[in-house]
Parts: C-alpha cells; sequence; structure tokens
C-alpha cells in the first residue's frame, strides 16, 4: 500500500507539449514618419491592400514612399501604372521629394505601364500580363497606379462576378508570390459597403482632404487593417518636402517611458515664490501660470528656464506672442543668458506662428525639440497665443490634443510650464477662460490690485497637487532680476482677489515710490 | 544634346557589328530606346513623346515632313525617303530626332533619370562626362 502511494506520489516526467509556433507577421515600413506607429509597426508583409481617397490627398506619394522605402535589388518594387497619372509626369514630380532615390530605380524599381492592355484588352489581360511580370521580376511590393481606372475601364464590360472573381484572382496570385500590394484609387466612402474590393482587402488607408474656412488640411485614416492593431481614428498629414508625414493622435506617445519618482522639487528660479509652492515644483508637473496681460507671465517663465539651464536641465521655449529676439532681449535685461545656451543646444526657443498648422503637428515640432536636446524642462507662452496660431479647424480639437501632450510629456519626467493670459475682471478670480485646470497639477494666479492710489501685482499659489503649499497672497514687483516677489502677505487688507480690497488696518505712512518700476528691453 | 545623341549612336556601330552603317546604327539606337521608353509610359504615351520629338526635328530637318509615327511609336515613311535622300542626311536627320527625344526626356524627368534610362539599355555605355543639362537642345 505504502509502496503504491509512494508510486502515486512519484512524479511522472512531465510530457513537454511543444506548441506550434505562431506565424509571425513581418512589418514593412512604411517611409512615412509617424505612420509606422499609427499602423501599430508597420504593413503586415504579404498583405492586400488598398490605398483610397481623393484627388490631391497623397494616395501616390504615398505609395511611392513606401516602395522607395523597402524596394531592393533583391526584392525589388513593381509599380504598374495605368490610366492614371502618366509615368513621366510621376517621376516630374515625385523626384522632388527627398525620398526619390533614383539610384533605384531600373533595377530595385521598375514602372511598367499597363495602359494599352487596360485600354484594348479585357480584365485577363491586365491579370496576365501583371502574372507575367510579377513571375518574371518576383517583386516584394507591388503597386496599381490607379487600379480604379483598371475596374473603371472594365466595369462596362464585365459583370459583378467577374470583377469578383478578377479582384480574387489577382488578391491570391499576388499573395502567394509573397507580394504586399497596394491598390491605388479614387473612391467614395459610399462605395465601401457594396465593392467586393473592400471585403477582400486586408487592409484600407484612406485619405481625405477637408477644408474648414480658409484652411485646407489633410487627413489619414486606417478603415481597415488585419492581424494587427492600428492607432483608431483621423490623424493629420501634411506633404512637404520631405513627402508625407503623418501626425498620430497618440502623438507617438503611447509606450513612452513612465513618469519617474516624483519627489524632486525643482525650483522655479524665484526663491519666495518655491517656500509658497511649499519647496519649488514637483519633477514631471504641469503648472499653469495665469494672469492678466503685463502680470509677468513671460518673466515667470523666463526663470523658470533660466534656473533648469544653471542646474543642467536643457530646456524648450515654445512662443507664441512674441519674437524670439524680444524673448532673449527680455532675458539679458533680468541678466539671465539665453544665447549662450541656445548655441550649445541647451536650449531650443521655438517661434511657432504657423497659422494652417494642425494642433497635432505643433505638438509634434515641441515633441521634437524636447527630445533633440533631451529638455527637462519646457514653457508654453502662452496657451492662448497656441490656440491663436492654429488654423480654425484644430481649435476644438485644441485642449484633447494639449491634455495628450502635457500628459505625454510630463509622464515622460518633462516639467512643463504654460501660461494663459485671463482677464482681471475686479468681481472673481477666474484661472483661465479654458477649461483646462484639469490638465495642470499646479496653478498660479496673477493679478493686479489697487492698493493706496497704486495699482499693484500679487501672485497666490492656487493649487498644488500632491504637496501643501502657502495661501498667501504675495506682493510682487518686476525688477531687473525678473519677477521678485516683496513683503510678507498683508493682513491689512479685505478682498485682495477682487482687485479692489478694503483696508482693514491701519494707514500707513507712504514713501514716495521712485519711478518707474523697470521694465524689460523691447 | 545632339553630341550625346552621336556618342550613343557611336557606340551602337562600334558594339553592334551587325549595324554596318552609321545610319543602321542610328535606327538600332531609336529601336532599343523605344521598348524602354514604352514600357515606362505605354506606347500611347511614347507615340506621343516621339510625336513631339519629330515635330521639333521638323524645324531643321524639313524632309522629315513626310514622315509619320506609327501607333506603336515607330516611324512610317523613313526607310521609303532614302531613295530620294542621300544616306548622310538620313542619318543627319535620325540624329536630331534623337537629340530631340533626349531632350524631350531631360525637360520631364530630368538629366539624372534620362541616363539612368540610357544606362538600362547600353549597362556598359560610361556616361561619366556627360552632361545633358546645359547643353542646347538639339
Amino acid at each position: 500500500m505504502k509502496k503504491s502511494n509512494n508510486a502515486a506520489k512519484r512524479k511522472l516526467p512531465k510530457k513537454v507539449v511543444s506548441q506550434p509556433a505562431k506565424v509571425t507577421i513581418r512589418k514593412l515600413p512604411t517611409g512615412v514618419r509617424g505612420l509606422d506607429d499609427i499602423m501599430g509597426g508597420g504593413i503586415p508583409e504579404f498583405s492586400f491592400n488598398i490605398i483610397a481617397g481623393s484627388p490631391g490627398c497623397g494616395k501616390t506619394t504615398l505609395s511611392h514612399q513606401i516602395v522607395f522605402a523597402n524596394a531592393t535589388v533583391k526584392k525589388p518594387a513593381l509599380y504598374f501604372t495605368v490610366l492614371g497619372e502618366p509615368a513621366m509626369k510621376m517621376l516630374r514630380y515625385q523626384q522632388q521629394f527627398s525620398f526619390f532615390d533614383e539610384s533605384k530605380l531600373g533595377k530595385a524599381i521598375r514602372f511598367i505601364n499597363l495602359s494599352d492592355v487596360a485600354m484594348q484588352q479585357d480584365l485577363n489581360a491586365v491579370i496576365d500580363e501583371i502574372i507575367k511580370q510579377v513571375t518574371t521580376i518576383s517583386p516584394g511590393i507591388v503597386v496599381v497606379d490607379s487600379f480604379r481606372t483598371v475596374v473603371r475601364t472594365k466595369i462596362g464590360g464585365a459583370s459583378e462576378l467577374e470583377m469578383q472573381s478578377f479582384i480574387q484572382r489577382l488578391a491570391q496570385f499576388l499573395t502567394s508570390w509573397e507580394a504586399t500590394t497596394f491598390l491605388v484609387g479614387e473612391y467614395v466612402q459610399e462605395e465601401i459597403r457594396d465593392n467586393p474590393l473592400f471585403t477582400i482587402a486586408d487592409g484600407l488607408i484612406w485619405l481625405s482632404q477637408l477644408a474648414e474656412r480658409n484652411s485646407v488640411v489633410r487627413k489619414l485614416q486606417i478603415m481597415k487593417q488585419r492581424g494587427q492593431n492600428s492607432v483608431p481614428g483621423l490623424h493629420t498629414i501634411r506633404i512637404s518636402d520631405g513627402g508625407l508625414q503623418a501626425f498620430s493622435r497618440t502623438l507617438g506617445l503611447v509606450g513612452k517611458k513612465m513618469k519617474p519618482a516624483r519627489n524632486r522639487r525643482l525650483s522655479i528660479g524665484i526663491s519666495e515664490l518655491d517656500k509658497m509652492m511649499g519647496g519649488g515644483i514637483f519633477e514631471g508637473d504641469s503648472l499653469l501660470v495665469a494672469g492678466p496681460s503685463g502680470t509677468g507671465k513671460s518673466a515667470l517663465a523666463t526663470q523658470f528656464i533660466a534656473e533648469g539651464l544653471r542646474h543642467g536641465e536643457p530646456g524648450v521655449m515654445a512662443i507664441f506672442e512674441e519674437r524670439q529676439k524680444g524673448y532673449t532681449s527680455r532675458a539679458d535685461s533680468f541678466g539671465l543668458n539665453l544665447k549662450t545656451p541656445q548655441k550649445k543646444g541647451k536650449l531650443e526657443i521655438l517661434y511657432l506662428r504657423p497659422l494652417d498648422l494642425s494642433v497635432d503637428e505643433t505638438m509634434q515640432e515641441l515633441l521634437d525639440a524636447v527630445e533633440r536636446i533631451g529638455a527637462k524642462r519646457l514653457v508654453i507662452d502662452s496657451l492662448v497665443g497656441f490656440e491663436m496660431a492654429l488654423a480654425p479647424g484644430f481649435r476644438t480639437d485644441f485642449r484633447e490634443s494639449l491634455y495628450r501632450m502635457i500628459g505625454g510629456l510630463t509622464g515622460a519626467g518633462v516639467t512643463v510650464l504654460s501660461t494663459v493670459e485671463v482677464e482681471d475682471t475686479f468681481t472673481a478670480l477666474p484661472f483661465s477662460q479654458y477649461t483646462i485646470s484639469f490638465l495642470t497639477d499646479d496653478i498660479i494666479r496673477m493679478r493686479y490690485v489697487e492698493i493706496d492710489g497704486q495699482l499693484r501685482k500679487v501672485m497666490v499659489v492656487i493649487k498644488m497637487r500632491g504637496g501643501n503649499h502657502s495661501k498667501d497672497i504675495r506682493e510682487y514687483v518686476i525688477t531687473d532680476k525678473g519677477v521678485v516677489v516683496i513683503h510678507p502677505r498683508s493682513t491689512d487688507y479685505n478682498g485682495l482677489t477682487t482687485g479692489i480690497p478694503t483696508r482693514t488696518g491701519p494707514r500707513q505712512a507712504q514713501e514716495e515710490e521712485r519711478a518707474p518700476e523697470p521694465k524689460a528691453k523691447k | 544634346m545632339r553630341d550625346f545623341a552621336e556618342r550613343l549612336i557611336v557606340y551602337e556601330t562600334r558594339e553592334n557589328k551587325s549595324s554596318e552603317t552609321k545610319t543602321q546604327a542610328a535606327f538600332l539606337v531609336g529601336e532599343k530606346l523605344r521598348p524602354q521608353l514604352a514600357a515606362l509610359m505605354g506606347n500611347v504615351g511614347f507615340r506621343a513623346l516621339i510625336s513631339r520629338a519629330l515635330a521639333l526635328s521638323n524645324a531643321e530637318i524639313p524632309w522629315l515632313r513626310a514622315v509619320h509615327v506609327n501607333t506603336d511609336g515607330s516611324f512610317q515613311g523613313l526607310d521609303e525617303l532614302g531613295a530620294q535622300v542621300g544616306p548622310d542626311e538620313i542619318f543627319e536627320g535620325r540624329v536630331v530626332l534623337l537629340a530631340q527625344l533626349l531632350g524631350l526626356l531631360v525637360t520631364f524627368i530630368g538629366e539624372l533619370l534620362t541616363l539612368r534610362l540610357v544606362r538600362d539599355v547600353w549597362p556598359k555605355l560610361s556616361l561619366n562626362e556627360v552632361d545633358l543639362g546645359t547643353r542646347d537642345k538639339k
């Protein structure tokens, strides 16, 4: 019995059951900055894709970028042109883009014109010609541009079944020959439901062009992608000398390094303000400085950046309302040298007044600058100017995109200071006209108050997420050292936050003020 | 451009032993370029381009007005003219036509891509000192 128990206890050697490995789908680069992220890593190899959209959206440019990014002499690309843009014109225009590498033409990239076959013969002749070329060359990438014209030319003579059979044959053949295929065509979204092409395709990249007031913006959407996740929604694209560039709605911030332990406090460059904030701003926080025009928000932002530079922390300043020269001159007048760190690559001042840029593009510029110099501090001066610089159509997306960007940056440990201009109402103390305080960890409010026949300035720390802070309303001045907090809190007044306080204490003897208060040079 | 056209013909004469005369070699140069260009732009596209080259050549070589372009881009009437026009003139006509064709290619797709197309047809031809962009487009 015992023996049998032992036998029962004896462990049987585990039978190693090897699971058959899942197929690994290799991802091909698109050659389009930002698009690989949107597509979840790139284009699935051997997939059968459609690049669709209205004229002028960048379909041909996109397919060229894919071709130039992937074609090699060993695995060439075959680019079939049909009745769309003639190859001569295509080459004439596409060579203007920086991705166009003429050394690839001929061996790695071959253009073959199918116009004659498409016009004079039937669908079978078209597919026979494609099969002949693909069998001979064994390409890695095949593009048919425009596939729509192949179908449109032949649809009159072919039944729907013939058309479906044609597309099916083409898809099966090209996939079997290990080609990643792109059919380029001008389609409208209403066709998606009924056109068999969209059912058969593995991937559908939809390009569009939207006009809003005087600005036009191009958008890209991955409407379908088998085998991997893509970033959903409409993403802005721009066509420039480098070809298409895509701006993911997530700004490529997904999967970035997470926030470091939030325990280090950074000096803001104004010692009394640091004390008011409980020892400075937490690293990786987002601070909003709100106040009316002339209260010293930009001066405070400059001191914040300069203090970082003093401690070896590179910084980026995105300015929208003032030119770079004005900014550096003001810093000079405070004894803060911004020019040297700029030259040394420790500071970038971006003057952004693009007017028709999308919010995602602008934010991408900021992110690029932050990454380029390894910035630890970022200033956005101001959010109002930022919004005004955007094309009207993007202003509705502003807060959502700003939220994503600030969230992404602070998540990566960058400390962000944004300024916002607010009007002094003398009856209330608003932080900003935007509902953006939700995206800030800390808020400092600056405002004018009328005291003893003078318009003075006070500031108060409204909020410090995760830390205690002073509740004092402190008077400050702007001197040749920048923003300087003066005097302890005043107990002689009530209603300072209204801007028109009432005296509760005894009237002090007034000293004649040395006029005027030093200001920054313009 | 004319220098380059002549250079191609000289090269073809040297390379292709069967082309006994330079006129024949000039014909072969055109014939070798035709499928290359037709593959790129289709017969229709090639026909349009060669027709333009012919029209531009007419100003310089008046007897070329009797020549027409077939649907496949080949010439009709050029050989028949051999009886009325001497071989040197035929050769001259072919050189001018080729120069105009190359000139059009340079205009549309640039010097770099034109040379690449030529190199695909004659891979051993040295193109190191060729400068198509700054020369006259004859």
